[in-house]
């Protein structure tokens, strides 16, 4: 008779993950306990959360790839270096919402959501298998759908929340569908085996690997809201409440460029050609849509969204590039990108008149002579997220256009560089509305320490980033060493 | 015996209703979460047909992590689909117009 073991999982690579899981639901059970003058005191726990997971995480961090769960996790620099982000992310996430969320009854839930909505993105982030894929972007996305709808007496709360709903299922969906077809071909789920599998995959079963290459593509471009398929993101950034918007529009695009990043490196290689030549229209296209939409926009969220959708097209140009410079500068994108969002999201947040959230751009109207320290703080996140040297946003732009002419592919560069430039114009639009126009409505702010810190943070990270860009560029290129 | 290829065809054919039911429907919101299922059940297929085919048990394990998702999936939808009737108090799928831009 042969002896049956089961030899228990290392489970050391997974510290920070298991340590998330059971705080986000320690956590939602604590809330229940606290009294209402007390409540938030989960978004503290929440915060100490995220500190100890990075502290986890760096702790765990070595150059070398582990495998975990018979090859269902990975831990390596990259995923280490993506974790770092996302928790930076949600940590801001939940400063941001202190305020905000004050008069809002059941925030235990909504901390809770964040911290699971995390677990989800570092799941993704260490997955080298489809399996892990799926369910780390599902864990996600169901948390993000009601986070937008989290204000459920807000009609536009939960328009936004149905509407994200539905495109994402229909995402989610079509990635299955292409997760399938790439299964059928190589008989595994393991990106790096499928990945040899399709290297020598046979000529019958070459349409049957471009339709999955496909639909996967499709499916992870919604995610990272690369049009055409971004339809959901302004809609999503606009109607959920501005602390979420902040929260979606750095973790899940780490998560979700990290993947990308994966699939590309690991399972793709074989496929090059064919989807640089898809993915080079789709940049084309997102870019333009992006920057020409966000001239548009009057509300400053909506404008945000178009943005993000922009600058998803110039970090893609890092995908398109395809070697290492191109996805450390994929990487070095999400890092100012982080700062510079927040440090924005930091002063629309603060931004109140007569109780109502300042949200059109006319509201920001003379905020310069009424707060020139905020003005001063929105004009560098602006002025970086437009490219202008000596700040954060310039070398994430400088490091991905060279990798992409490295590449080889120097009309993308200059179509990027052009839709730079018109993207710079609607960010001075704004900063013209704060240090050129006369204020109209008494501003109403809500002030905390918290949240002027947050701001004197990201502001100085944009400055330090833009002056020093060295030490980053190079943990980047060090955390991507294993991928490529 | 049946070939693979009626399996893909059938769940092509599932999938592809799926979709074209979610763009055209102008009606309802309630068709739209099933043309959802309708779609995830197509990759279900798909799976199951690959998995007996290939001899290998992981599309089949693969399909019990999508129903499971699935199933969650909607419960997350008719919550929010319920927050969003008593705000609107209707599911029309053309009264989802507020935000626009």
């Amino acid at each position: 008779m042969t002896q049956v073991t089961f030899p228990l999982p290392d489970v050391i690579p997974l510290i920070p993950e298991m340590f998330v899981a059971v705080m986000a639901m320690a956590i939602l059970l604590w809330d229940l306990f606290l009294p209402k003058e007390r409540k938030q005191w989960s978004a503290y726990a929440a915060m100490a959360t995220c500190a100890v997971a990075a502290a986890l995480t760096l702790k765990l961090a070595s150059p070398d790839s582990v495998n975990a769960f018979y090859g269902f996790f990975i831990l390596d620099p990259f995923a280490s270096y993506a974790k770092l982000l996302i928790y930076a992310g949600t940590f801001f996430g939940i400063v941001l919402s202190l305020d905000y969320m004050k008069d809002e009854p059941n925030t235990g839930e909504y901390y809770s959501l964040m911290l699971f909505g995390t677990l989800g993105m570092m799941l993704m982030t260490s997955a080298p298998n489809f399996v892990t894929l799926y369910l780390g972007l599902e864990l996600m996305a169901l948390c993000t759908y009601v986070l937008v709808g989290y204000q459920r007496d807000v009609l536009r709360s939960s328009e936004a929340a149905l509407k994200y709903f539905i495109l994402g299922s229909l995402a989610s969906g079509f990635l299955l569908y292409g997760i399938s077809f790439i299964y059928g071909v190589t008989g595994t789920f393991d990106f790096a085996k499928a990945g040899i599998g399709i290297a020598h995959a046979g000529a019958d079963a070459h349409m049957a690997l471009m339709l999955g290459m496909v639909f996967l593509l499709a499916g992870m471009c919604f995610k990272v809201s690369i049009a055409p398929f971004h339809m959901w993101t302004p809609d999503a950034y606009e109607g959920a409440p501005t602390p979420i918007t902040a929260f979606m529009s750095i973790g899940p695009k780490v998560a979700g460029l990290v993947i990308f990043i994966r699939v590309l490196a690991d399972v793709l290689p074989a496929l090059q050609v064919d989807y640089t030549t898809i993915l080079t229209w789709l940049a084309v296209l997102t870019m333009a849509v992006g920057n020409l939409a966000a001239i548009a926009q009057r509300n400053i969220k909506r404008m945000l969204a178009y943005s993000t959708i922009g600058h998803i097209g110039f970090a893609m140009l890092g995908l398109i590039a395809a070697n290492a410079d191109g996805y450390a500068g994929v990487l070095v994108y999400l890092t100012v990108y982080l700062f510079m969002n927040m440090g924005a999201f930091a002063i629309i947040i603060l931004m109140r008149r007569e109780g109502i959230q300042g949200e059109l751009l006319d509201d920001f109207a003379g905020l310069s002579r009424v707060r020139p320290g905020y003005a001063l703080a929105m004009g560098l996140f602006l002025f970086s997220l437009a490219g202008i040297p000596f700040l954060g946003g310039f070398w994430a732009k400088y490091v991905v256009f060279i990798a992409v002419v490295e590449a080889g592919h120097l009309y993308l560069a200059l179509t990027a560089l052009l839709f730079s430039a018109v993207g710079a114009f609607y960010y001075l639009r704004v900063i013209k509305y704060i240090y050129f126009d006369e204020e109209r409505v008494a501003f109403d702010f809500a002030e905390s320490r918290l949240m002027q810190a947050t701001v004197a943070v990201t502001a100085i990270a944009v400055v330090a980033l833009g002056l020093f860009p060295g030490p980053m560029i190079d943990i980047c290129k060090a955390a991507i060493s294993n991928i490529i | 015996m049946v070939p693979l290829s009626s399996y893909l065809a059938v769940a092509a054919c599932l999938f592809s209703i799926g979709v074209v039911g979610l763009f055209l429907n102008r009606k309802n919101v309630i068709v739209i979460l099933m043309c959802i299922e309708l779609i995830l059940l197509a990759v279900n297929i798909n799976f199951a047909a690959f998995s007996h085919f290939l001899q290998d048990i992981g599309g089949q394990v693969f399909i019990f992590f999508v129903l499971t998702v699935a199933a969650s999936e909607v419960a997350v939808g008719l919550a929010i689909l319920v927050a969003f009737y008593r705000n609107r108090r209707s599911i029309n799928v053309e009264d989802i117009n507020t935000l626009q831009g």
